[in-house]
């Protein structure tokens, strides 16, 4: 796996340098300002959400905004469905995943090659053209406004399966060599041999899946109707149509959806980031 | 496989599915009936799918261009730096994994007209107040705006690790010969990290022509359908209108402009990639 490393070249602290640090900080900061201001004016009583001109900080931060949209909607429920969804999306992908890429890597089989790129293909297709039929479908079984409808079609992407395969292409053949002279059976060697080897890779599969499935917006708007189902962004958009809605009380919402994710990126950014590279430079 | 399984049924068989309907008129009441290619000449005809088209494109060429020329540079500036480097580039890539959602209420309340922190902004500075989501076109910009900010952060990590595989003797080699800083920028860095470049030149394009949660909650594709870009004008059709046999028509179209770039970057991205 490649890694993100700073070059080799050694960089001198030349005054060109400073002024670039310089303007990255206020770059970066202005970037973020739109989580400060969000933050903010979550905090702000009623009275100063629309004054001008705008306040930086409130005068008196209280939750009042937070206390209402806990009152107004099932916010706790709808982030029990994301957590759930986004959990169950993040563990299948890992368990599929990993199977169809140890198939793909490690086990030679007829048509394995285009159907490996048929798989990767699915990246390709974009949700928009396949949302009408999967609605249709859903809808005929009587899926619709259920876990399966938000978990089922994405317990596997052809992302999962080529990050896996990947890091599956770089486990030595004289490892499965002397796991199969040893009588391990592939799903054994599978799970007790690869699994520990390929523990970043994993969590990295888990970590994309999970917040791709947290910050997804078309698919669960379409087949989520009732506040029982609702996942959390859903809950944004809900809110956000209500006719007696302040700025503050979105805005704390907002932050409620938000801050979760922020810091759990903080914690894995550096999985997170090295994985985007692998694709990126490879895809 | 159960990959195979989940792959061919929400995936492979929709696409045949979706092809089938677009030859249907149907509401998901009544009965199918088939009705050929109409629902593509009806779109062809209307105008507004092509107003959903040009507004699509516009977004693409107000957000692409900058999301990539400043990721370049965000990049080339973070690859030559000393100090928090992994800071900012954490800092540079928060918006990328923030919610699209929660984002598009904080700047609605930014873009609010009277209030807001952008007109605000706009005034300290000198300059006239803007109208921002409630005219047409400054809708548009507002939605640029929030798309550029959501995606800048992506392009920069990916050129940045894109500029770390470039091999350092090419700029020792420079040194010796006495290039400067730009001339190496020029001469060597921009032509080296042309494949990257490319790749995600057409990644964002392609996010760009798929962008909806942004209009849906800031604009809902107004004012004067100023913001109405193809996925939304796509999903009025099915999930409004409830009109399953045209709103396929233009998945398809947007299928096939997006299967498009796709394929420009692999025939033409592809061989220009050679890392390691």
């Amino acid at each position: 796996m490649p890694e993100l490393k700073r070059s080799a070249r050694k960089t001198q602290l030349t005054p060109a340098i400073v002024a670039v640090e310089l303007f990255l900080v206020v770059f970066v900061i202005v970037l973020n300002l739109p989580f400060f201001w969000m933050l903010s004016a979550s905090f702000k009583p009623k009275s100063e959400i629309l004054s001008y001109p705008p306040r930086l900080f409130p005068s008196e931060p209280n939750l009042d905004g937070y206390r209402y949209v806990w009152q107004m909607v099932p916010l706790a429920r709808y982030f029990y469905n994301s957590t759930v969804v986004a959990i169950a999306i993040g563990l299948s992908n890992i368990l599929f995943g990993s199977l169809a890429a140890f198939a793909f890597s490690k086990i030679r089989f007829k048509g394995s090659t285009p159907m490996f790129f048929v798989f990767l293909g699915t990246m390709m297709i974009p949700m928009e053209v396949i949302v009408i039929p999967n609605y249709i479908s859903l809808n005929f079984i009587g899926w619709l406004d259920t876990y399966r409808a938000l978990i089922v079609p994405f317990a596997v992407s052809g992302f999962s399966i080529f990050l896996l395969r990947q890091f599956y292409m770089q486990i030595p053949r004289d490892l499965d060599d002397a796991a199969e002279i040893d009588g391990c059976g592939r799903l054994r060697y599978l799970f007790t041999i690869i699994y520990p080897l390929s523990q970043p890779a994993l969590l990295t599969v888990g970590l994309y899946a999970f917040l791709a499935s947290w910050n997804s917006f078309l698919w669960p708007l379409i087949v989520t109707n009732s506040d029982r189902m609702r996942v959390i962004q859903i809950g944004l958009k809900a809110l956000q149509d209500s006719w007696m809605i302040e700025w503050n009380e979105l805005t704390a919402a907002s932050t409620m959806a938000t801050v979760p994710i922020l810091i759990l990126f903080f914690f894995v950014q550096k999985r997170f980031l090295e994985g985007i590279t692998i694709t990126g430079l490879k895809g | 496989m159960p990959a195979a399984l989940i792959f061919s049924l929400f995936i492979f068989a929709p696409m045949g599915v979706a092809l089938f309907i677009s030859l249907q008129e149907w509401n998901m009441m009544a009965s199918m009936e088939f009705v050929g290619l109409s629902n593509y000449a009806e779109m062809f005809q209307s105008d507004h799918f092509w107003n959903a088209f040009r507004i699509s494109i516009l977004y693409v060429i107000g957000t692409v261009p900058v999301t990539v020329a400043l990721g370049i540079v965000l990049a080339i500036m973070l690859n030559s730096i000393v100090h928090a480097v992994s800071l900012l580039r954490i800092m540079i890539y928060l918006p990328v994994i923030t919610s699209m959602a929660a984002a598009a209420i904080v700047f609605q309340y930014i873009f609010e007209p009277t209030f807001g922190l952008a007109n605000h902004v706009l005034q300290s500075l000198g300059l006239p107040r803007l109208m921002w989501l409630n005219d047409p076109t400054q809708a548009l910009v507002a939605v640029v705006i929030v798309g550029i900010w959501k995606r800048v952060g992506y392009n920069t990590i990916i050129l940045l690790a894109g500029l770390q595989a470039i091999p350092s003797y090419y700029y020792e080699a420079a040194i010796i010969d006495g290039a400067s800083k730009m001339q190496m920028i020029r001469r060597i860095t921009i032509p080296l990290l042309s494949a990257v470049t490319f790749f995600v030149t057409v990644m964002q394009i392609i996010a760009s022509m798929r962008v909806f949660t942004s209009i849906v909650i800031m604009t809902a594709g107004g004012p004067a359908r100023g913001t109405d870009v193809l996925p939304y004008f796509l999903y009025r059709n099915a999930f409004q209108y409830f009109r399953m046999g045209y709103a396929s028509a233009i998945a398809y179209f947007l299928f096939a402009v997006i299967f498009l770039f796709t394929l420009l970057q692999f025939t033409f991205g592809e061989k220009r990639v050679h890392y390691q």
